[in-house]
């Protein structure tokens, strides 16, 4: 990638490329700084500052805009990325928000939460933000200016704050930001297992017991099977949705994604635990950056139960001599 | 690591589904009980019906009788026949395992001999692999093949050989050399006419009140020396070539999926909460599967041997459909006419124990996953 992410007027193959490119400096730039100090750091409210105008300066946070170059797929992609690196930056709010917001974008942080009764609720770093931007589930978008902050922390740690009374202001949206926010968790979850999945077998391949590798034991083996399944299959779930953003099909496409990635995150997150042994529950280790960040990713934007729900909603509306002619098309 | 591609289906296996579509519904037999076990149903008509409509061998070259299609259009017509619970059990093996082992393995007179049949819907196969003390330990079979003039005299028993009792042949894994250091060598596969002298067939009942599955003892049958596939000696390594198409294919998720269908039929258009959510649940699961499946479906497409992804497929899918009765059962509402979902239901729960020990138990699948993540 050159200094800048552009990617105007180019062909198939070259967005290939593109994307290629994108993905492999993400890898460099998060790997570069997203080390235990940095986790921690976010844990005790330090935000990452320097990472973030550093990704501006490569102009990250305007991927999504529709003037970028890039293809909506590309954000989702680089997301995959984020949550492998467990990147303590809100950057599907950052980059989705600045797509929105069109002249209102802001190149110091955007956040996004949701709109409940009278407050706009999880805020990530939401103090850190100059634009905040609520939704609603039904896709109702708009700018919110600051009443009063109750700060607050995700389980994972991070701030996650929420603002009382705050000024409405609607923004046009022709997209489904509710859809969106859900499938940029799905990303982050996919990731984020993707490396669990690395972190685990180097556990067991590492770490003796009675003599041996635990990779050496059956029963560690085929947990760790049970692991590598799950993470394929959260992995198929959400290249499915890349392909039909922004179709009448999103929405169906987000719900598969999200209930099945959730429903991997249980698994994969207890087995890894389990398989990491006292070490892993510490502090000190950098398993819980990711495990935790998961059980946040998989409430957000509607759990597994919500998006089932949606799932199951609109394929009973068509009937039961419709189920697999509906399945068959949704592939 | 392990790798699943993105496939989308061609436009040109799409418009197959209509047209298997309507056959299905012209040609399904007369009070036949739908269920999408692929081993629920063995009807001969039915199956030469699908050859002469050039819906079985679809990848096998024409030269055959075969379709000359890709596995694409193969998978949209099994998966089709396996949604609607069409009877494909008489012709399952041989169409699904038995004509690509021919076409990659077998003598010129083999293919020539065997293929249009199979391709015709009128030659049909077991496998004859488990032994009674050779179960998940395949290497450790004992039924022999010794050398005689003109071929081979084999003595041995087989178990747990779906169909044998109806079928017309059975594709025998047997040791034509005693076992060795390596235990992997000294095996050979050879085709043995199931109505042969000394070959005794005995059906064994299950537990769902059927008998799928047979005891199969041979007692000095001979074998003509042109039924041997391959190269003797080479059993073990054509039995292993097979795992991809037999271990990825749609009927390793879609057996339950009459429930599923009948359970949608019960709730009705505007079901509770919990139902609605229930439907979502099953198909979340079965649509990533479907997309992992066609996947493999790729790659074989592409002449690669992604055993490991197809054993992880395998699993999984096995895990979604035993899991899928219990989320249909619980699911069903109480107070409607539930004929049809309790059949399909009582059915598919008797046969589910099935799920995850035919064609490779779960233990066999995961020991092969942990292999292709560099645990073993």
């Amino acid at each position: 990638m050159s200094d800048h992410v552009s990617n105007e007027g180019s062909s198939l193959d070259d967005r290939a490329q593109s994307q290629r490119l994108l993905l492999e400096s993400a890898h460099r730039l998060f790997g570069d700084h997203c080390d235990k100090t940095l986790l921690d750091g976010a844990e005790r409210g330090e935000f990452a500052s320097e990472l973030a105008a550093t990704l501006a300066d490569y102009g990250f946070h305007r991927l999504a805009d529709h003037e970028s170059g890039f293809a909506l797929a590309d954000l989702f992609a680089l997301l995959k990325v984020a949550g492998y690196h467990a990147l303590p930056i809100p950057l599907a709010e950052w980059v989705l928000g600045n797509r929105w917001l069109g002249s209102q974008s802001d190149d110091t942080l955007v956040s996004i939460g949701q709109l409940s009764d009278s407050a706009l609720v999880d805020v990530p770093w939401a103090e850190q933000a100059r634009v905040w931007l609520g939704v609603t589930q039904a896709g109702v978008l708009c700018t919110v200016r600051p009443g009063t902050w109750s700060p607050g922390n995700t389980i994972a740690g991070e701030p996650s704050g929420t603002l009382h009374e705050g000024e409405k202001v609607a923004v046009a949206c022709n997209e489904q930001p509710f859809e969106l926010l859900a499938l940029s968790r799905c990303s982050l979850a996919v990731g984020a297992m993707q490396r669990l999945l690395e972190l685990v077998i180097e556990q067991v391949t590492m770490r003796e017991q009675f003599g041996r590798p635990l990779a050496r034991f059956q029963a560690i083996q085929h947990a760790v099977a049970g692991v590598a399944a799950e993470v394929a299959v959260a992995g198929k779930a959400h290249d499915g949705a890349l392909a039909f953003l922004n179709t009448d099909r999103q929405r169906d496409e987000v719900a598969i994604a999200k209930a099945r990635i959730g429903e991997a995150t249980g698994v994969v997150t207890d087995t890894v635990h389990q398989l990491f042994g006292a070490m892993g529950f510490t502090h000190e280790h950098v398993l819980h950056h990711y495990t935790r960040r998961l059980w946040v990713w998989r409430e957000e934007y509607g759990n597994e139960r919500y998006w089932q729900e949606s799932l199951g909603a609109s394929i009973c509306a068509g009937g039961a001599d419709e189920l697999w002619p509906f399945l068959a098309t949704m592939q | 690591m392990l790798n699943f591609d993105p496939v989308t289906l061609p436009e040109s296996s799409e418009q197959l589904r209509a047209v298997i579509r309507d056959f299905i519904a012209t040609n399904l037999p007369a009070g036949h009980r739908r269920n999408s076990d692929f081993t629920s149903g063995h009807a001969p008509e039915f199956s030469a019906a699908l050859g002469a409509a050039g819906w079985l061998g679809m990848t096998i070259p024409k030269q055959y009788g075969g379709g000359g299609r890709g596995f694409f259009d193969r998978y949209v017509v099994t998966e089709e026949l396996l949604a609607a619970g069409a009877p494909v059990g008489a012709h399952w093996i041989s169409d699904r395992q038995t004509a690509p082992l021919l076409l990659g393995h077998g003598s010129q007179q083999q293919r020539e001999f065997y293929l249009p049949q199979i391709c015709a819907g009128t030659c049909y196969f077991s496998i004859g692999m488990s032994e009674p003390n050779a179960g998940s330990d395949l290497a450790a079979i004992r039924t022999t093949a010794d050398r005689v003039d003109g071929g081979w005299r084999v003595n041995g028993t087989k178990l747990w050989t779906t169909g044998a009792h109806l079928n017309h042949y059975l594709m025998t894994l047997v040791r034509t050399s005693p076992p060795s250091e390596n235990r992997h060598a000294g095996m050979s596969q050879l085709i043995i006419d199931l109505n042969a002298e000394g070959v005794h067939v005995r059906p064994i009942d299950s537990m769902t009140g059927n008998s799928e599955f047979n005891e199969v003892v041979f007692t000095d049958v001979f074998v003509p020396e042109g039924a041997l596939v391959g190269t003797e000696g080479n059993g073990w390594q054509q039995v292993t070539s097979e795992l991809g198409y037999e271990r990825s294919g749609p009927e390793r998720f879609l057996s339950t999926f009459r429930v599923f269908l009948e359970l949608v039929r019960l709730v009705g258009r505007n079901p509770e909460r919990d139902q609605a959510a229930a439907v979502g649940r099953l198909a979340s699961h079965l649509l990533s599967l479907r997309r992992m499946s066609l996947s493999v479906a790729g790659m074989l497409q592409e002449g690669k041997m992604p055993n490991v992804e197809a054993a992880l497929v395998k699993d999984l899918g096995n895990r979604f459909e035993k899991l899928s009765l219990e989320i249909a059962r619980l699911a069903a509402p109480i107070d409607r006419d539930r004929q049809a979902f309790d059949q399909v239901l009582a059915d598919s729960l008797l046969l589910s124990p099935s799920f995850s020990l035919r064609g490779g138990t779960s233990e066999i699948l995961r020991g092969m996953i942990a292999r292709g993540l560099g645990l073993r």
